[in-house]
Parts: C-alpha cells; structure tokens; sequence
C-alpha cells in the first residue's frame, strides 16, 4: 500500500492530492476523500465570529501517531493509496484543515476507512486546537462524541 | 536530567515551571513539581491526561532514564 502522510503549516491542493492518489494505477474503483475546513461555530449560532485558530502539536509524535493509523485502517480495508494532511499554526474560518484521501478497488473501503481515519485523527493525534474569540485564545475541549465514535471502532 | 514538555491547555499552568528535572519516574516529576506549581500538578493529576516518554505513550510509573523526554498530553482536539 502506498502512504503519504505530512503535518505543515501550508495549504493543500485537493486536485493535486486526488491526481497523486489516481496515479497509484489501473486498479482502482474508486477514491474517496474527506476537506475539512475551519468552522466558525461562533457565527453558526448567530454570535461575533471567531477570529482565528491556532493548532500546536507534538512534533514528531504527530507523524508516528498519524501513520499508526495509516496503518491500522490498512489492517482493517482493503486500501491501495492513502493520504493525510494535517495543518497547523494559525487558520482562518474557511481555510482548509485537514485532507484524508483514499484509494481502494472498492468504494465501501474507500468510506469506511476515511471515516475510520478521521475518527481517529479526532481522537488519537497529538493536535490541540486553540480558538481566538473577541481577542481572546482558549483551549478547545474535546468532544465526547468524537471519542464515543473513536471508541465505537474497537468493537468493528 | 529528565526534559519535561506540557501541551494544549496544560501551558495556561506552566509559568516558571522547569524545563528539566531529576526524577526516576513519572510519578516522581509530578511530586517534586507540587511544591512550587499545585496548579499545574492538579490539571496532571486529570484522569484524561496521558504522558509519553520519548514519543511514546506510557503509564505514570514508568521508569525514566538522564536524557529521557516526558510529554503531558491533555485531551487531543485535532481533525
């Protein structure tokens, strides 16, 4: 299976992370890909929006981390190509934060297993998320559903 | 001497805190830093915290080594 997995502070392409994932070869049936983006929950409520987000991890953690779930959800699916992309430093609502793209001969490996990564990369991954709010930073907290979905996979 | 690294919401508590110390385990870092940081000692105290040792995650009494890198990981929040 081929992998590629990068922690950095610069935005992604997804066409190019798609064309990557394609070249993999001929034995493909699908590619199954996750953005996500920086929500302004603020402004979903109807409240100031946020200003910005900040993301810190644990440098080469991280990436050990981040392949260990590579590598799990290559023990669970049946995976050709993997990528994960995760951003750190400071974001703006709206910005691209993290990509997971798949590429398996069958689509139900391809949502099963983004899914399964992400819900890991929610859960297991050295990343804190800090939220400026009316010029003010706090912690964000983590989310009980999150883990639930995490802890659902160990009984899959 | 043990180099000691604390993330996420751990930080709001580690003014003036060492960035090395001597200890034999885990345990032992969080006794010698009670004295002088309760705060901080009570946030690592959190059933939610996890620590590694070189990268690695660990349980509280494992064994540490001069050289060793202790992290203090709050609940992670990435994705």
């Amino acid at each position: 299976m081929h992998s590629h997995s990068s922690i950095q502070y610069d935005d992604f392409n997804i066409a190019e992370q798609y064309k990557n994932l394609k070249a993999v070869g001929n034995s493909l049936g699908s590619v199954v890909s996750f953005t996500g983006l920086v929500r302004d929950y603020q402004a979903t409520m109807g409240l100031p929006s946020i200003d910005y987000m900040q993301l810190e991890h644990y440098p080469k953690m991280t990436e050990i981390l981040v392949d260990n779930i590579i590598n799990e959800a290559a023990l669970r699916f049946n995976l050709v190509a993997v990528t994960v992309i995760h951003r750190i430093g400071k974001l703006l609502p709206g910005d691209q934060i993290v990509f997971v793209g798949v590429a398996s001969q069958q689509r139900e490996d391809g949502f099963l297993s983004v899914q399964f990564i992400l819900d890991y990369l929610k859960t297991q991954v050295t990343l804190w998320k800090q939220v400026s709010h009316k010029e003010r930073l706090y912690w964000v907290e983590a989310n009980k559903e999150d883990l639930l979905k995490a802890k659902n996979w160990q009984h899959n | 001497m043990i180099n000691l690294l604390f993330f996420g919401r751990l930080c709001n508590f580690c003014s003036g805190v060492p960035k090395q110390i001597e200890a034999a385990n885990v345990t032992q870092i969080l006794e010698i830093l009670k004295t002088n940081h309760p705060l901080l000692v009570r946030e690592l105290e959190s059933p939610q915290v996890m620590v590694a040792v070189n990268k690695k995650l660990t349980d509280w009494h494992s064994v540490i080594k001069p050289g060793d890198e202790v992290a203090f990981l709050p609940p992670v929040t990435g994705g």
